[in-house]
This record gives structure tokens, C-alpha cells and sequence, in this order.
């Protein structure tokens, strides 16, 4: 009988590995390999039990067998032999030897060297991009080494970080509570409040087994967003908020819980002992200081009298104004204020009166959602959260508080996302629940160090929080000068001054200025070489059109290259990588990672060879060993793996497994010692493993205490407060900023900085948008829609458009390559389903079939992913609509932060079919 | 006796489709057909609007409509529940396709590969050429399921004799087992949940149960 029963043959071996393409990874599964052929992958069941997942990758995984074999792939190094560079101009490119391509960039490299690694402005000629999250981290071996021993590059060109990310919630997330991002501990919540998230889209394997087995326990998420996405299609409760009015509804939420529950409702002992809410705040708007100490004061009941925050056996006073006298404040640029009498109301005083006008009445006009439900979702907040309630873990008495708000993309970046995201923080504060089990919890962080222990990034700082290192803002500290392209470290004080901050910065803001620079500074040249790897901004950004012409200006552009892209159509030099299933890498795993990867293990996985490399595709770690080899940079290189740019320190006080340095090394003795010093890093030297057991084994680990998932114990443990609910730091580096920025004449950074306050108040965020149509030439009447973006999961983040079976799977999901709107809105324009419509804001315009539900608001359209490829095959035939065409890249949307949010005003008509290929 | 069945519990399912690839791609079938697919499906008016997902596929009947229809005989029942096609015999008249009340039959007219030309996946993996002309559905991955008994392993507890879409599924929704085995978790499910079976009503015994807990969607 040929019943397609046939057994699984033989010759069949599963090879494990991992899949890290969207941050919510790394993931474990297995390829399946038959004949030296993958024929598809599976998950490793062997993890089950250490990997949250069981072991279980997303469907984005499946879609690798289709990649490594897809026939479009760039399998021969190229170069370009038309020097025009432009969308219609053909980039003639012709393969090459692996010895001409790498001898080529060697030599530009040298060039550059001789020259100078910093141009006339002081800007690196050497750039370098990535795409989504670091993720490219994971896939490209050694190159860190590489950056780390040539030095100066410039990160800042950026794919669509800074607004594509959720980026406010980065930069005040690690400032508050060490959150690169933000989550639910959803295994022991009871209320989630989801405004926006789309974790059952976007939050990986992990993510999406932790809330169905949380609604299984019986969990309530209330969804808070414009349409139901496939998250809010899995809560109880769906609230179609207008767009971009989330913080009001917030906002709302804290008047509730200020003015209308009890007091002592709230967790009255967290506020007192781990935030600033008991500091006093004077006439000015700063700190009321112990002339003596410096430090801030509060109220004491015990005494009746001013006294520093951290004086022994004290009670300090939440809610009033006293009168305190002979007492000092710190203003901006070291201003020294002295008081011999003074009013002064605490912190939580001043937010209470703050808050007064936020009724849920007053929001419910705003956000278009009844008070009732405003009030009503409050209310089971503040019921849910268990005050008072204890629970032990690791051993450790921690407080329970089982209610946790999280912020999506568009509500936790530009306009508006600093009050979400501080309103969302200070709920949290309100009732006990940040950083404790059950509550609102941060997983990693990203612009302190160390990138694999959050917890050790804490340090005492000043006025009892947690060290935080701003850009400074003081009068002959500030940075007038951009030192990297999109101009971080003079605007952005937040954001700081790593790698990351250089990658977080206003993205956006480094291809504006390759097209009009403020006056102010120099304009800036575009790189002498550009890097670009798993990125495509010519699609991913905004203004595409605008993003490409600036694209054509790179002189010298080396892509790794998987099929021709937008990008990569810019290129000078094509070098076909290794991809997922064909190379060499080991990563950490585990501990508390992006989105929801909380484990109880900790350790290093590898990716591995489970099949030959396609054409003369190379490990990428043999390719940079050889451009470093040849660009005489051996040694520095060498030195840099060493020093742990391939993952670990190689040497160290207790082992050394040290590459030398004068050597060039194969891919495989560069990760033997790579994993050897890992292990031995993992056990003290206890059980030291080799490459060959981590091929066989697929992972190592070791236990991971839960008790680390929370930060709570660790402020406990050094006596910090949480820097909540008062922002005289950021009032502070506000004002500095703009003294500084005035005395450079420099004023169109004025809007952003009225972003920096104390507490936030309301303005009117979704006016930004109607502002910047009328900016752009059109009337906001002409676009009645409000256009948002969202995801699905064969797609999110993962650069799957040119896989056929994620098309194929897709489909099944409404919306997939649509344009998504109210069933009800449609019919008033005469819109059928499946009618062809165009979407179009001032600066572009974008076509896509017309896709009619119900769970979208009447004034809001949705297009999914990010497409309007005219390049990559396979994508460029899909002939789907993209919001990025119609975004349009500008000042005026971006925040105090840099970001800004995919978010336009569009008007939307039926039209007869799909626009021509070259108008796409 | 064995029963097989499948579970999949609406509760859990997010429409990820990741079952629906690894099917796929386990059992290597052609462009467009999907013998695991996942629907998405929205009911009531805006703002009080719902959305589920619904894996659907072969619900291995206790009285298969397509075997009662089937002139060539193709189609064929074993005693643990699952509903057979033997190719060489099938016909691809299709009688069974509009006698299934799941649409959970397909068969290609247009053989097609992912890239066009069948590539070295395409023709390590299976021979799509077998899905020529005659129709296909969900096996339980039959094939498994046997390799796995002859290893001594239990379906559904055993992930290497489990169907892949089971075996993928990411959050848990599908379950696979015996329903005569009390302990199975498939029993253990169905006895501490409410459920439905689609199309019940007709008569079919479907081995298909979906845990719900707001009435049928």
C-alpha cells in the first residue's frame, strides 16, 4: 500500500541548533537532515523542562529549510560595475573570486586607515547597520570582533530602530527599573492590562506558552488597542482606543487610584520605602535638599521636621505640604538655591495634584471609551493586586502583586510614549507591583553593562537611585558636536553613549541630515564604507523613497548578502554568508532575555553546520578572520576575541583558553575555546566542555534562580528607591539641553524639549500627527483615517519575504498582505472586500486589497508587516501595500527620545487595480 | 481498542500557523495544500466583536462520508480510528472532497513547487509527485505513528510517534492520543472540559475535539 507511510529512514540525523531571527528568540529546534539534505526542522524535546517553549520553535523556523535551498540566493561573492548607484540604475553586478572580494574591502579598509578613521567632521568613515534587535549578532560570528579591534564606526543608520522599536519604553525602562523591555510575569500574574502588546504575535514561543497556560490558570488580559489583533482576539476584554490617546487612559487610571480609592488601598509601604514619592519639592520645582549632605528631604511624622531621606527610624509623610525651613536645592547647571523658609509638598503630593484632572470622564472624551470601562479596568487593578501579600521564592520573602500593564509598539514610542510609559511605571509603584512577582517586570538591559545580568548593572547613584549615566547637558560638558551621524549624544541625554545608545539614537535622523543638515552643525558626509548585514532599510524605513536616495550617496557599501535586496541593489561588494543552517556560532541562553524569555537555566547554545554551505557561501566568521587578516588588523582581532568579542573573555584569572594572537585560526579552534571558556565561566571550571560535546548536546546549562527574575531584592539589598514618581534628573538635563542648545542658536529641537518634565501632563499627542499633514501641504479633513501597522507571526521581524511558505501559511490570517479596515467605514466609500484601494498620506501612497472586518475602529486602517518590495524576489511579486511608503521621516514627529511611531494620517479610496512595478 | 483522536484547545490556539508549517513541511505536500490549516475567524459587530482560531484538518471519523462515497475504494478506515487514502488506488474523481463536511480534502490539479523547479529539499524530503491527480488529506502522520509503535512508543506522550502539527504546536493547543485510554492526556482533557465536535450532528463521529469554554464559535 503507498499510503505515505513510510517510516522515518535511517539515514535520517536531527542536528540541533537555535533559531534567534525576532528578539523573542533565541529558540531551540532541530533540522532534520537526510542525505546531507535538510528536510525540515523540528523542535528539541530534549529541552523540555529548561526551555519555557518545551523546546518548541516558532513558525518562522520552518521557513529555513525554504531559505537555505531558495534558488535566488547570492551563492558567488559580486561586485558592482556600474558605478551609479540609484533604484533604477542596474548595479551590473558579476561574481568574483573570494580572493578579489575580500582583497577589495581589505584595501578600502587600509585606505581608510591611512586617511584617518574620522573624517573632517569627526564622524567614523567607517558605518556599519544591522537589522532587528542585535539579533544579527547571532548569526555573524566573529564580526564583533572585527568592529571591536578597528574602533571607530558609526551605528547610527539605523533599519528602523529608534522607530520601529519600542523605544521609549527602552530608554526610560532601563532608567526606572533596568527594563530594556518590559513584561508581565505572566506565570504568576492574575490581571494583565495589554495596551497594544501583540505578545501572542510578536513574543515568541515563550511568550505565547506562558499566556496560555496563564489563561488556563485563569488569567484576565484586557486588550487596550485601535483593532483586535490576534492578542486581543485571546483576552477577555477587547477596548478599541482611539490611537495614540493610550496615556490619557492611563493617566486616568492614576487619578482613579489617587482620588478616588482609599489611601490605604495602595501599597503605602513600597511608595514610602522604594520610591521618591515622601521627597519634599520645593517652590522651584526641585528637590528640598539638606544644605549639609546634599541630599533630599523628606517629612518626617516621628519628629515633624525635614530630614534626609535615608535618616535612621523615621516615618516618612506621603501626602501633604509642610512648612521646612534653612534648607538647600540644586537646579540646573549646578545652581545652588538656598531656603531659610520655604512651603514644600512631597513628591506624591505633587503628583496627586497633578493628576486631579485626569477623570476618567475627562479621558473618556479623548480616547473615545467610556468612563465606566476607564474606571472599571482600574478598579480590578487595583483589586487584583494583593497589597499585603507575600510569597517566597529562592528562598527570599518577596511581595505578591499579581497585576501587570505592558506597552506596545506606537504606544511606547514617540509622542505620548513618555507619559505611557511612566504612567505604566507608576501604576505599578502605586500598588506595590514593579519588580516583584506577579508584577510589572523588566527582562534585560541593553545600555548598561553587564548585557547578561541585569542585576549587577545596578550601582548606588545619587539621591538614593540606581546610577544612571545621561549624556551630559552642563555647560562645558555638553557634546556640541554630533559624534555620530544621527547627532545622539547632543540631543538624546537618556539614551547615553554606548554602542547601543549610538544604534537606539534617532535612527531616522542620520539619513535626514545625509539629505538636509541643521545649519548649525556640518553637514555629513555619508561613510567612506558601509556595512550591512540581515538589514533592509531601503523597505524597512520610512519614506522609503527619501531612505533610497540617500542610500544611493553610499560611496562604498559591502552587503552579506542572502538574495538581492533594496539594499544590497546599493552595494559595491556582495559576500555571501553562511546562513542559519550552514555556519558555526555559539550565544548565551537563557537567564532573563528580550519580551518573555524567563527561564530557570542559564547557559550557551550553539548553531551549527547540519548541512554543507550552498555555493561558496562562507561561515562568517571564516570571512572576517580574513578581512582582518588582510587588512593587517591579525593581531587586534585575535586580541579582541580574547578579550570576549565572540562571547567570552578567552583568559581570565582562573583559566585560559587564549587564542595567540599572531595566528590567523579556523572557525572551528576559535569556538572550541570560545566554549570552553563559557563552561568553565558556567561552573567555576567544575565541567569544561568542547565544540564536539556542544554539537552533540545542542546546549549547556546551568540553573538560573528564579528569585533573579525580580530587581526588587537587589534595591532592597543596596537601599535604592526607584526613581518614581518625580523627574527632577530629567527636568534638570531638560533645561540644561535647551540652555545649551540656545546658545548654539540651535531651535528646532524646542518641541522635544517640552517633553521633559517633572510629571507628565496631557497635551494633545495626536494632534502631532493632524499638525504634520497640514505641514506636509494637506488639510486633515482630506485624511479622515488614522493608518496603524501591525504583525503576524511567519513574519514579525524575521525578513521571511522572500520565503514562499510563510506567504502560504500567512494567507490563513486575515489582513495577510491587506489593507485591513472597518467592514462598516468600507461601505460608506463603496469598498468591497478584496476591492483594490489606495492609501495615501501627503508624501506617498501605498495599494493593497481591502481586507473588512468588524474588530477595527471605523477611523483607524491597518496594514501588516513591512513590504512594497521591488527588488528581492519572490517579495517583489506579492504586490502588497507598506505603511513605510506613506510614514513620512520628520522632525516634528520625533520625540524628546528620538522616536517616533508608525502612525499617519491617510485618506483611503477604491481604485481599479495594483500600481505598475516601478511605482511600487 | 485504540482511538486516536486530536484535541485542540480554542483556550490556547493564538492562529500562529507553526502547525500548519511543520505539516507541511513533515509531510512534504504541495504549494496550496494544507492538510493542518488554522482559520480565523470573527464574529459579532463592532465593538463587541470576537475572534478565534480554529485548527482545522481530516477529523478521522468514526463514519467517514468520504469512504462511503469513494467508487475506487481508496479510501479506507483502520481499527485505531485513522481515515486512509491509498493513492494507486484513488481515482481523483473528488466525490470525496464534496462529501466532507470539513473541507479537509485537496487535490492538486497544478502540481507546483515553492520555487518553481523542485529543489534538493523538495526532493529529499518526499516525492510531491505522488499528490498528482489524486486527492490528499491529514494522515495523523500515519507514518510516524507506526515507526513509533514499532519502537515500543506511545502516541501522543511520545513526541517521536506524535503528529507534527502536535509536536510543533507551540502553545500547547493540539493534543494527540488515545481516547479508549483513560489516562491519556487527550481523555483527561476531553473528561475535565467542556467541548464540541463540529458537524456532530451529522453523524460522523469526528475525532476531532475542540475545548471551548463560550459555546461553539
Amino acid at each position: 500500500m503507498s499510503l505515505k507511510q513510510k517510516a522515518v529512514p535511517e539515514a535520517v540525523t536531527s542536528v540541533p541548533s537555535y533559531c534567534y531571527n525576532c528578539v523573542s528568540g533565541p529558540d531551540l529546534m532541530t533540522v532534520r537532515v537526510k542525505d546531507g539534505i535538510a528536510t525540515a526542522i523540528a523542535p528539541n524535546h530534549d529541552a523540555i523542562g529548561i526551555h519555557p517553549a518545551h523546546g518548541r520553535p516558532c513558525v518562522k523556523a520552518y521557513g529555513l529549510v525554504q531559505k537555505t535551498y531558495n534558488p535566488d540566493r547570492v551563492l558567488t561573492p559580486m561586485k558592482r560595475t556600474n558605478p551609479k548607484k540609484g533604484r533604477h540604475e542596474d548595479p551590473g553586478f558579476v561574481a568574483i573570486s573570494w580572493d578579489e572580494a575580500l582583497d577589495a574591502v581589505a584595501a578600502k579598509l587600509k585606505d581608510i586607515e591611512a586617511t584617518g578613521k574620522l573624517d573632517e567632521n569627526s564622524m567614523p568613515r567607517v558605518a556599519a547597520t544591522f537589522g532587528h534587535g542585535g539579533t544579527p549578532a547571532s548569526y555573524m560570528g566573529t564580526f564583533p570582533a572585527f568592529l571591536a579591534a578597528w574602533g571607530a564606526i558609526d551605528f547610527s543608520f539605523g533599519s528602523g530602530q529608534g522607530v520601529k522599536c519600542v523605544h521609549s519604553e527602552h530608554l526610560y525602562g532601563e532608567f526606572w527599573h533596568r527594563a530594556f523591555t518590559v513584561c508581565a510575569d505572566t506565570v504568576q500574574t492574575r490581571l494583565i492590562l495589554s495596551f497594544g502588546t501583540n505578545v501572542e504575535v510578536s513574543g515568541g514561543p515563550c511568550a505565547v506558552r506562558r499566556h496560555a497556560d496563564a489563561r488556563i490558570r485563569g488569567i484576565k488580559r484586557i486588550q487596550i488597542e485601535p483593532h483586535l489583533s490576534p492578542t486581543g482576539a485571546c483576552s477577555a476584554e477587547w477596548v478599541p482606543i482611539r490611537p495614540k490617546t493610550d496615556a490619557a487612559f492611563m493617566l486616568a487610571m492614576v487619578h482613579v487610584l489617587l482620588h478616588e480609592a482609599r489611601r490605604d488601598q495602595l501599597d503605602l509601604a513600597f511608595l514610602k520605602d522604594r520610591t521618591a514619592s515622601p521627597y519634599l519639592v520645593g517652590p522651584d520645582g526641585w528637590y528640598l535638599r539638606d544644605p549639609d549632605s546634599g541630599k533630599p528631604l523628606v517629612w518626617d511624622e516621628v519628629s515633624e521636621r525635614a530630614v534626609p531621606h535615608d535618616s535612621p527610624g523615621i516615618r516618612p509623610a506621603l501626602d501633604g505640604t509642610f512648612e521646612v525651613r534653612n534648607v538647600a536645592a540644586h537646579g540646573p547647571d549646578d545652581e545652588r538655591i538656598a531656603y531659610d523658609h520655604v512651603a514644600a509638598r512631597s513628591a506624591f503630593q505633587v503628583m496627586g495634584d497633578t493628576m486631579r484632572p485626569y477623570t476618567p470622564e475627562w479621558a473618556a472624551e479623548v480616547c473615545d471609551v467610556p468612563a465606566g470601562t476607564i474606571r472599571h479596568v482600574a478598579t480590578e487593578f487595583l483589586d487584583n493586586a494583593c497589597i499585603g501579600e507575600t510569597i517566597v521564592v529562592g528562598g527570599r520573602t518577596l511581595p505578591f502583586r499579581p497585576v501587570a500593564i505592558t506597552l506596545g509598539k506606537t504606544v511606547n514610542n514617540g509622542w505620548g510614549a513618555f507619559e505611557c510609559c511612566w504612567a505604566r511605571t507608576m501604576l505599578a509603584c502605586l500598588v506595590g507591583a514593579l519588580e516583584v512577582p506577579g508584577g510589572t517586570l523588566g527582562t534585560t538591559v541593553r545600555l548598561n553593562r553587564p548585557h547578561e545580568n541585569r542585576l549587577a548593572s545596578v550601582k548606588p547613584g545619587e539621591d538614593g537611585f540606581m546610577a544612571n549615566k545621561l549624556n551630559a547637558t552642563g555647560k562645558g560638558k555638553w557634546a556640541d558636536k554630533p559624534t555620530g551621524r544621527n547627532a545622539h549624544k547632543p540631543l538624546i541625554p537618556i539614551v547615553g553613549d554606548s554602542s547601543w545608545a549610538q544604534a537606539l539614537g534617532p535612527t531616522h535622523l542620520a539619513w535626514m541630515f545625509l539629505k538636509d543638515a541643521p545649519k548649525e552643525w556640518a553637514k555629513p558626509n555619508p561613510p567612506d564604507l558601509w556595512f550591512a548585514f540581515r538589514t533592509n532599510p531601503a523597505i524597512s524605513f520610512w519614506d522609503t523613497d527619501q531612505i533610497i536616495e540617500n542610500m544611493a550617496k553610499m560611496p562604498f557599501v559591502v552587503a552579506f548578502a542572502y538574495t538581492m535586496d533594496e539594499t544590497n541593489h546599493m552595494a559595491d561588494i556582495l559576500l555571501p554568508d553562511a546562513t542559519d543552517l550552514e555556519s558555526t556560532q555559539i550565544i548565551r541562553v537563557g537567564g532573563t532575555k528580550f519580551v518573555e524569555q524567563h527561564w530557570e537555566h542559564a547557559g550557551i547554545i550553539i548553531r551549527q553546520p547540519a548541512v554543507e554551505p550552498q555555493g561558496e557561501a562562507r561561515d562568517f566568521t571564516w570571512i572576517t578572520t580574513e578581512i582582518c587578516r588582510r587588512a593587517g588588523l591579525l593581531e587586534a582581532y585575535n586580541t579582541a576575541i580574547n578579550r570576549g568579542a565572540a562571547l567570552v573573555p578567552l583568559k581570565r584569572e582562573h583559566y585560559d583558553y587564549s587564542l595567540a594572537i599572531d595566528q590567523v585560526h579556523d572557525v572551528e579552534t576559535i569556538w572550541d575555546a570560545v566554549c570552553k571558556a563559557a563552561t568553565h565561566e558556567l561552573t567555576d571550571g567544575a565541567d569544561v566542555k568542547d565544540l564536539a560535546w556542544l554539537k552533540t548536546n545542542g546546549l549547556f546549562v546551568v540553573p538560573f534562580e528564579k528569585k533573579d527574575w525580580y530587581l526588587l531584592p537587589t534595591m532592597e539589598d543596596q537601599g535604592l528607591r526607584f526613581e518614581m514618581p518625580y523627574q527632577e534628573r530629567l527636568l534638570k538635563a531638560g533645561i540644561e539641553l535647551g540652555r545649551r542648545l540656545h546658545e548654539h542658536d540651535i531651535h528646532w529641537w524646542d518641541t522635544q524639549l517640552k517633553e521633559y518634565q517633572a510629571l507628565p501632563t496631557w497635551h494633545d499627542v495626536p494632534h502631532h500627527w493632524l499638525k504634520s499633514t497640514r505641514d506636509l501641504g494637506g488639510h486633515p479633513d482630506d485624511y479622515p483615517f488614522w493608518a496603524v501597522t501591525t504583525k503576524s507571526m511567519p513574519y514579525t521581524t524575521g525578513n521571511n519575504a522572500g520565503i514562499p511558505l510563510m506567504n502560504e501559511v500567512a494567507q490563513n490570517l486575515r489582513g495577510h498582505g491587506s489593507v485591513v479596515m472597518n467592514a462598516g467605514a468600507a461601505k460608506k466609500l463603496g469598498i468591497k472586500a478584496g476591492d483594490w484601494v489606495e492609501v495615501r498620506s501627503p508624501i506617498s501612497f501605498t495599494r493593497g486589497k481591502a481586507a473588512l472586518v468588524q474588530g477595527c475602529r471605523p477611523d483607524t486602517i491597518v496594514v501588516q508587516g513591512q513590504y512594497a518590495h521591488w527588488k528581492t524576489p519572490y517579495a517583489k511579486d506579492l504586490n502588497f501595500p507598506s505603511l513605510n511608503k506613506v510614514i513620512p521621516l520628520s522632525m516634528e514627529l520625533t520625540d524628546a527620545t528620538g522616536s517616533g511611531a508608525d502612525l499617519v494620517r491617510v485618506s483611503v479610496t477604491k481604485v481599479d487595480g495594483p500600481l505598475a512595478e516601478d511605482a511600487r | 481498542m485504540t482511538r486516536y483522536v486530536m484535541v485542540a484547545d480554542l483556550r490556547r490556539c493564538v492562529g500562529c500557523q507553526t502547525c500548519t508549517a511543520a505539516c507541511k513541511e513533515n509531510n512534504g505536500t504541495p504549494v496550496g495544500v494544507q492538510w493542518r490549516r488554522v482559520l480565523d475567524i470573527e464574529a459579532g459587530e463592532y465593538p463587541d466583536v470576537s475572534r478565534v482560531f480554529l485548527p482545522t484538518g481530516c477529523n478521522h471519523c468514526d463514519k467517514p462520508p468520504c469512504m462511503e462515497v469513494c467508487p475506487s475504494t481508496a479510501t479506507g478506515k483502520r481499527a485505531d480510528g485513522l481515515v486512509t487514502i491509498d493513492y494507486d488506488l484513488c481515482i481523483g474523481c473528488s466525490y470525496c472532497i464534496m462529501a466532507c463536511p470539513y473541507d479537509a480534502r485537496f487535490k492538486v490539479e497544478d502540481l507546483a513547487y515553492s520555487y518553481g523547479e523542485a529543489n534538493a529539499a523538495d526532493q529529499a524530503r518526499s516525492n510531491p509527485a505522488e499528490f498528482d491527480g489524486v486527492v490528499s488529506k491529514c494522515t495523523f502522520c500515519i507514518d510516524r505513528i507506526d515507526a513509533g509503535l514499532a519502537k515500543g512508543l506511545v502516541p501522543g506522550r511520545d513526541m517521536e510517534a506524535t503528529p507534527a502539527c502536535v509536536q510543533g504546536c507551540i502553545s500547547g493547543a493540539l493534543r494527540f492520543g488515545d481516547l479508549h485510554d483513560p489516562n491519556s492526556d487527550v481523555s483527561q482533557l476531553i473528561k475535565n472540559n467542556k467541548y464540541f465536535r463540529q458537524h456532530e450532528e451529522e453523524g460522523t463521529g469526528p475525532g476531532f475535539y475542540y475545548l471551548w469554554d463560550k459555546g461553539a464559535p
